[in-house]
């Protein structure tokens, strides 16, 4: 049974529940506690209050800006928590006292005498208080249908209290100084299940202590926006599905289009109507983006599709983003092939999202029309492959792939298993990375030993002894017959083993 | 006659003077226009220049017995410059009251030794060729007539006669000191928006003991150092030597406030405020609270002066007195305090003049 808090109530909690929470409030601490509220008819009445004292000025208190000045001076002499006033009596000027005081100023619209007795009534009962505050934030998150909405409201009415959605490390909404460790801040967690769902969501707050809240009021404000949340997911990831179901299936038709008819002119194909609805564009220039996993292992689950449509979208909601084989496909269209400024914009941006999926991105060149697009994603996607020898994050733009590109495509492993048959001898050889690193750099530098040497950064004799080595393995690379196929079976071992562990022995 | 810059006693008020004394009267009414600036002198220095210097006499100097009699400008300034004295209101004023008490005035002072009363008096004097007292009332400018020392030492301010530029007259006797300034009010707007007033007909004798001393003297040579145009701060310096005012601050004008609230309805005036940023010390706010006249200083919202100390600014560009209405956002200003003369601390002074009377149920700093 978990017991209501008794703690005096603070300014923070007082200026969320009626009748503050319409106030103009200038708040110096929220922290501060409010234990009495009185009602000051005469500068008498402030001289007598005792500190942590909530003074609501009328009548003789209140006739004028000087008023207001001194009862702020009298505050602050006698430590009060705050000074309540009516907006006839407060001017731009007494804000700024209040200020240069570091005492609290809340300027009401309403009849002074009201509002202390309701005050009166909260600073008595901190408890029910704190229900009426639970209560209009229950309110406020009902009325949420969205995730940064509901983290919108906890943000706003947790006040200095950052509060973040977080989802495998990666901050989905809200605010990410939520995460940073602080001294003097504790961090609460609560776990928020998306239906259905196996991995659970964190909702994060850095509660500062001392500080306005409470930490486990937070817990219990952070529990009552879960069912939003869930709500709010539940909604989201329906509408992301069927709109990921829908640019699939209209990517497909968009790829038939540019198939089937005249495949030698690709360019006059217009892009149909139905392609406009869905917010894409199909244009002069269609630069393509392929974003996929550095490893991949087939087609991705549909939360990392949510998530990655997430952070690519965020500020480009019309831009596409249609899962395909193992990776997704966007584009961005402009009038100008050469305008590049928006999609570097928007890759810089992805950059840390990239990393954190461990996602490498290749960029096609621009081409026009729906055929122009197809060309451009096929190049983005190989762009992509190349990209993936630099890790996550990476991104390779086709203009400088070039002929390469057809390397990324060699099926590494499997050649390296067509070694394991063929080349026996050399596979069980202690030495056989060097042997097939020297080969690999003769056959790149056309046969010159020299060059070869300089580039391993070892003595010529000992590229030629590896060399004798290699030929006794079935290396032999100067027959014209077998050179292709073993330089490419070289390149795919080095490049398997340089991905490899470097202690790894072989696999 | 004095030497220009002279500052001490003098005997004689001369075409000279006349600058200095209007300057340093301005000093003491610091909420004053400068709307009669030229016609009020030129008409004061033909005087002097016709009739010869006017006698300034300590009341001391004068025999007891000699009959007195005070004289003032009531109502507006921007009205008296509209309708400009025909020249005989003030002496026709005196002469109603030498009727009517069958005396013949020897000597006369002014009700209050500043605004435009510190000059009608020496005119009035040059009038009728007699002396001046060098003594008056206030010390100072206050809103209502019997706002005297000579109320306070109990001489009655009537019979009194209020003469108007329109030639009419209003004669007014009453039991009650206060009861007249409500009379003449009522009668100021018909006789022409201001009227000449002669008031207090009293005796030598008993202004030894009931008027202030040494008040018209005291403004000549405050205005002769603020005709001497020079450094602000070196003004100040020479001006607390004169009259015992120090500057409580520098600032910047951050703010006019005119907010309509509830006034004290026997004063008449708008309250509005002023809001200063201070300038190097402790940069504190400023607010200074204005009525007819500067009436309370808050430093950050503590009362640091009042009335009826006597608050006036000085614009540091200038160099010069500023005037109420004259004040813009920006403007950069000494704040000034003088101490007003000691009877006014006195329970019953600061009952009569007091923040009270303005509306601020505050103490006074020389009080508390």
């Amino acid at each position: 049974m978990r017991h209501p808090s008794t703690l005096p109530i603070t300014l923070g909690e007082l200026a969320r529940i009626q009748p503050l929470a319409g106030a103009e409030t200038h708040l110096a601490d929220p922290a501060r506690k409010v234990e009495q509220v009185v009602l000051a008819e005469t500068f008498e009445r402030l001289r007598r209050c005792t500190p942590h004292v909530l003074v609501v000025l009328h009548d003789e208190a209140a006739t004028g800006g000087w008023s207001l000045a001194s009862a702020l001076h009298l505050a602050w002499e006698r430590n009060l928590s705050a000074v309540v006033v009516s907006r006839a009596v407060a001017g731009g000027s007494s804000v700024a006292l209040a200020e240069r005081l570091n005492m609290s100023l809340i300027v009401i619209d309403e009849d002074p005498i009201d509002l202390a007795l309701q005050l009166a009534g909260q600073v008595s009962a901190p408890a029910a208080a704190r229900a009426l505050r639970q209560a209009r934030l229950a309110e406020l998150l009902a009325e949420q249908t969205g995730i940064r909405g509901v983290l919108g409201v906890l943000n706003r009415e947790l006040q200095q209290v950052p509060v973040a959605l977080v989802m495998g490390g990666v901050v989905i909404a809200g605010q990410s100084a939520a995460l940073t460790e602080r001294p003097q801040v504790r961090q609460i967690e609560v776990e928020v299940h998306a239906p259905g769902e196996r991995s659970a969501a964190r909702l994060v707050a850095a509660v500062p202590v001392p500080g306005p809240a409470a930490v486990d009021q937070v817990e219990s404000l952070l529990r009552l926006a879960r069912p939003s949340l869930q709500a709010a997911w539940a909604l989201s990831r329906l509408d992301a599905a069927t709109r990921a179901a829908h640019e699939q299936a209209a990517f497909g038709l968009l790829r038939r289009l540019a198939g089937e008819p005249t495949p030698s002119e690709p360019a006059e194909i217009e892009a149909p109507s139905w392609a406009s609805e869905l917010g894409w564009q199909v244009g002069e220039a269609n630069r393509a983006v392929w974003l996929a996993p550095v490893r991949p292992s087939g087609e991705p689950a549909p939360e990392i599709t949510f998530l990655v449509r997430a952070s690519w979208q965020r500020g480009h909601t019309t831009w596409p983003l249609v899962a395909e084989g193992d990776g997704w496909i966007s584009w961005h269209s402009a009038a100008d092939p050469d305008d590049v400024s928006a999609l570097r914009r928007a890759l810089a941006t992805f950059r840390e999202s990239a990393v954190a999926h461990r996602l490498v991105i290749g960029v096609g060149r621009a081409h026009a029309g729906v055929g122009g697009l197809m060309r451009s994603v096929a190049e983005a996607r190989l762009a992509a492959h190349v990209a993936r020898e630099d890790g996550p994050g990476a991104v390779q733009w086709f203009d400088q792939v070039g002929a390469n590109a057809a390397l990324a495509w060699l099926p590494t492993t499997e050649i390296a298993q067509v070694a394991d048959l063929c080349l026996e001898d050399l596979m069980a050889a202690r030495d056989r990375a060097a042997l097939v690193q020297t080969v690999l750099a003769v056959l790149d530098a056309g046969g010159s030993l020299s060059q070869a040497s300089q580039q391993l950064g070892v003595h010529r004799n000992t590229v030629l002894a590896r060399l004798a080595r290699a030929r006794q393995f079935g290396l032999t690379f100067e027959e014209p017959g077998q050179r292709l196929a073993l330089h490419v079976l070289c390149y795919a071992l080095a490049s398997l083993w340089s991905d490899a562990t470097p202690d790894a022995d072989g696999h | 006659m004095t030497q220009a810059g002279y500052v001490g006693a003098s005997s004689s008020i001369t075409v000279d003077d006349v600058p200095a004394l209007y300057e340093g009267a301005k000093f003491y009414s610091p909420a004053v226009g400068d709307a009669n600036k030229s016609s009020i002198n030129s008409w004061l220095a033909g005087l002097l220049d016709r009739n010869g210097p006017v006698p300034l006499l300590k009341v001391e100097g004068v025999p007891p017995e000699t009959p007195c009699v005070s004289v003032c400008v009531l109502g507006s300034g921007s009205a008296m410059a509209d309708l400009p004295p025909a020249g005989d209101e003030f002496e026709l004023a005196v002469r109603q009251i030498e009727r009517l008490q069958r005396v013949s005035f020897g000597a006369v002072y002014p009700l209050a030794a500043a605004t435009i009363s510190a000059l009608v008096a020496v005119v009035t004097a040059a009038q009728l060729k007699v002396p001046l007292l060098d003594a008056d009332g206030m010390g100072r400018a206050f809103a209502l007539i019997h706002h005297t020392a000579m109320h306070l030492s109990g001489v009655s301010p009537t019979p009194l006669a209020a003469v108007g530029p329109t030639g009419e007259s209003v004669l007014v006797e009453v039991p009650a000191g206060p009861r007249a300034d409500r009379m003449l009010r009522a009668n100021v707007d018909t006789v022409g928006g201001w009227a000449a007033l002669a008031a207090y007909p009293t005796t030598a004798g008993v202004l030894r003991r009931a008027a202030l001393p040494g008040t018209v003297s005291r403004i000549a040579n405050v205005g002769r150092l603020l005709l001497d145009r020079t450094d602000p701060d070196l003004l100040v310096t020479r001006l607390g030597a004169i009259t015992g005012c120090r500057r409580l601050a520098r600032g910047r004008i951050a703010e006019l406030e005119h907010l309509s609230r509830p006034s004290d309805v026997t004063i008449p005036a708008h309250p509005s405020s002023l809001v200063v940023d201070e300038i190097g010390g402790l940069g504190r706010q400023l607010r200074i609270e204005l009525r007819s006249e500067i009436v309370a200083v808050f430093a950050d919202g503590a009362l640091i002066a009042g009335a009826p100390d006597l608050m006036c600014l000085l614009d540091v560009s200038r160099g010069a007195l500023a005037t109420l209405d004259s004040l813009e956002p920006g403007d950069v200003i000494d704040v000034l305090v003088t101490p007003a003369d000691a009877v006014w601390y006195s329970p019953r002074g600061i009952e009569m003049v007091g923040m009270g009377s303005h509306g601020i149920p505050l103490a006074h700093p020389r009080r508390r």
